[in-house]
């Protein structure tokens, strides 16, 4: 037996055992969770292995030299340490290591929260809670939900029956001939109690700040009628005596956080986030995580560096470039492997 | 388990009645009743397809029911492809197959349409979807001749062996496997910030195309030597897309970003 194919064998073993080894490993990360496999695919054991993995897949393109010969298969090979080298180029440890050797102090991720009409330059970084600041500042002009109309009201029964009506005022449902029925009387933005002659008045406030709710008649078979408040953000607890539990539900199309970039003092760059739709300035994406409404609209924004980001998109396109030329294109669809097979 | 008294249930139940029915005929080796059958279910997945894109006013790919009703669709024009384009042999199963994927969209799911959450309203959310059905559907092919070489089932004239088939078969499904994961991979850093962020649906659907990847340098390394361990491998990467596709959505064991696909 000779070297060269000793040293071959050797090579595909330990890739097949580092495959493996993987595979478990990804199944065991999916059963602990994002959190703990992220931070657990981080944890220096780990690093170690993917410091094997990718010299394995370097020896392996030194020791083939059919993996140089066929371009698909380089691709492929190639590619993949092209996306573990971007990355550890993008991860934590990486920015931690190039912040300390070029001395630059670029932020790996966190998120930053801003009310209307505020701007903010500070980042909570995720993970240790520490406080870093851009060299840029961003400015939320408004935030805005959008919802899909009309929204429903469900109603529980007790054996687990469900029933949706459309949350549109004057909608009326009876249950079941036996049953009650039920109609949507009022809707409100934002819910508000007031005390005016000393009764109570419940009333729509407009602006600053938002509860939902339905005001609901619900008439029972025996006659007697009674008069709910549903909150959308409050899951109500059934009155005492009722039989049937009431949700409201609105389900949001879009969340929007209208920003603006500022540079010393002059608006830089402007743009709407949206889920799928972050802002990308400065190194930086900047996307719609969170939001809120205590003491006024705020925004929650993604702070992610984009270090290593286009390295590993590069490695992607090699992978999948590789892949498809080998298996469909070279061999799937050739004339060749349409009469032979190996 | 639910049975749908809806149009949509019913467009269901008619096109798994036509693929078990042709199932059957081809059985019975009527095979022209048969050919005739298994056309028709494809026609009748498509309309259930087509009338719940109407409905839901989206491309149908939203939660499973949408996915294995799309699933019911594509096994017609993925047999026939097999058949004439790769010599792949297997099509009275696949009638079979059409009517297992179609049960799930059937009884167990709910066709309650539902609005799409924002984080789907995405352009990659067809194409993601599109592709990761269409691979599902060839690895389970590729399970399937697997199976035959096991039980040592031979192919009809001037089809492939089942060991050849289920080498062919991973290598039409496996690219399309790694593009629904790269594609994935892209669209989690568009909306979520991460790339890859270690969710447990993407955790196994990592591990689903390992599998793979080591069935396909065992194979380089042995070739047909171990012919049976390369069909328990090609099982073994269904069983693992069926944990990735069903298991982790359904189980509370695996709350992820992917939740909503239920």
């Amino acid at each position: 037996m000779d070297k060269t194919y000793k040293s071959k064998r050797v090579v595909l073993w330990l890739g097949l055992v580092l495959i493996a080894a993987l595979t478990i490993l990804s199944i065991y990360g999916a059963f602990v969770g994002a959190a703990r496999a992220r931070s657990f695919f981080n944890s220096v054991p780990l690093i170690l292995y993917w410091f094997v993995f990718l010299i394995v897949l370097v020896l392996g393109i030194g020791v083939f030299p059919r993996l140089v010969r066929t371009p698909s298969l380089l691709l492929i090979h190639a590619g993949c340490v092209v996306v573990l080298v971007g990355s550890m180029w993008a991860s934590h440890r990486g920015h931690a290591i190039r912040n300390e050797l070029l001395g630059t102090d670029k932020i790996p991720q966190g998120s930053m929260q801003i009310y209307e009409g505020g701007s903010e330059k500070h980042v909570v970084l995720d993970g240790t809670g520490e406080i870093k600041e851009l060299p840029f500042s961003i400015r939320l002009k408004d935030f805005g939900i959008e919802y899909y109309q009309p929204g429903y009201l469900i109603v529980q029964s007790r054996n687990g029956k469900t029933w949706r009506i459309p949350a549109k005022v004057g909608t009326r449902l009876q249950l079941a001939p036996d049953l009650m029925t039920v109609e949507i009387v009022r809707k409100f933005e934002n819910f508000k109690i007031t005390l005016e002659q000393g009764k109570h008045q419940v009333i729509d406030q407009p602006g600053g700040g938002s509860n939902p709710a339905l005001e609901i008649r619900v008439d029972h078979s025996s006659g007697s009628a009674a008069t709910r408040y549903v909150f959308e953000r409050f899951a109500g607890h059934p009155h005492p005596g009722d039989e049937f539990q009431f949700i409201y539900q609105r389900m949001a199309r879009e969340y929007t956080s209208r920003v603006e970039v500022l540079r010393d003092g002059r608006v830089v760059a402007q743009k709407n986030i949206e889920v799928n739709h972050p802002l990308h300035y400065a190194g930086y994406h900047f996307y719609q995580n969170s939001y809120g409404s205590e003491a006024g609209w705020y925004t929650v924004l993604g702070v992610v560096s984009d270090r290593g980001l286009y390295i590993v998109y590069a490695g992607y396109a090699m992978l999948c470039v590789g892949v498809f030329w080998l298996l469909w294109f070279r061999e799937l669809l050739s004339a060749k492997h349409r009469v032979t097979n190996r | 388990m639910e049975i749908k008294y809806t149009t949509q249930g019913l467009l269901i139940y008619v096109a798994m009645a036509a693929y078990l029915a042709a199932f059957v005929m081809t059985l019975a080796r009527l095979r022209k009743a048969g050919r005739h059958l298994y056309f028709s279910a494809f026609i009748l997945a498509c309309v259930a397809l087509g009338y719940r894109g109407y409905v839901v006013r989206h491309v149908p790919m939203q939660n499973l029911f949408e996915v294995f009703l799309c699933m019911g669709a594509l096994v017609y024009p993925i047999s026939i492809f097999c058949r004439r384009v790769l010599r792949v042999s297997g099509v009275t199963a696949d009638m079979l197959i059409g009517a297992i994927v179609l049960f799930p969209a059937g009884f167990a799911f709910s066709d309650q349409p539902q609005h799409l959450p924002p984080a789907l309203q995405c352009w990659l959310f067809t194409p993601h979807v599109a592709v990761y059905v269409l691979a599902y559907v060839f690895m389970a092919k590729a399970a399937y001749q697997g199976l035959c070489q096991l039980a040592d089932i031979k192919p009809r004239q001037n089809m492939l062996e089942p060991e050849q088939a289920t080498y062919r078969m991973i290598r039409a499904g496996f690219p399309l496997l790694t593009l629904g994961l790269i594609l994935g991979s892209i669209w989690g850093k568009i909306a979520w910030g991460d790339y890859w962020g270690w969710d447990p649906k993407e955790s196994f659907s990592l591990a689903s195309w390992l599998v793979y990847v080591g069935y396909f340098h065992f194979r380089y390394m042995f070739g047909k030597k171990h012919a049976r361990l390369n069909s328990i491998w090609a099982l073994l990467g269904l069983a693992v897309i069926i944990v990735t596709l069903f298991w982790v959505n359904l189980s509370q064991l695996f709350a992820g970003l992917h939740s909503y696909a239920t």
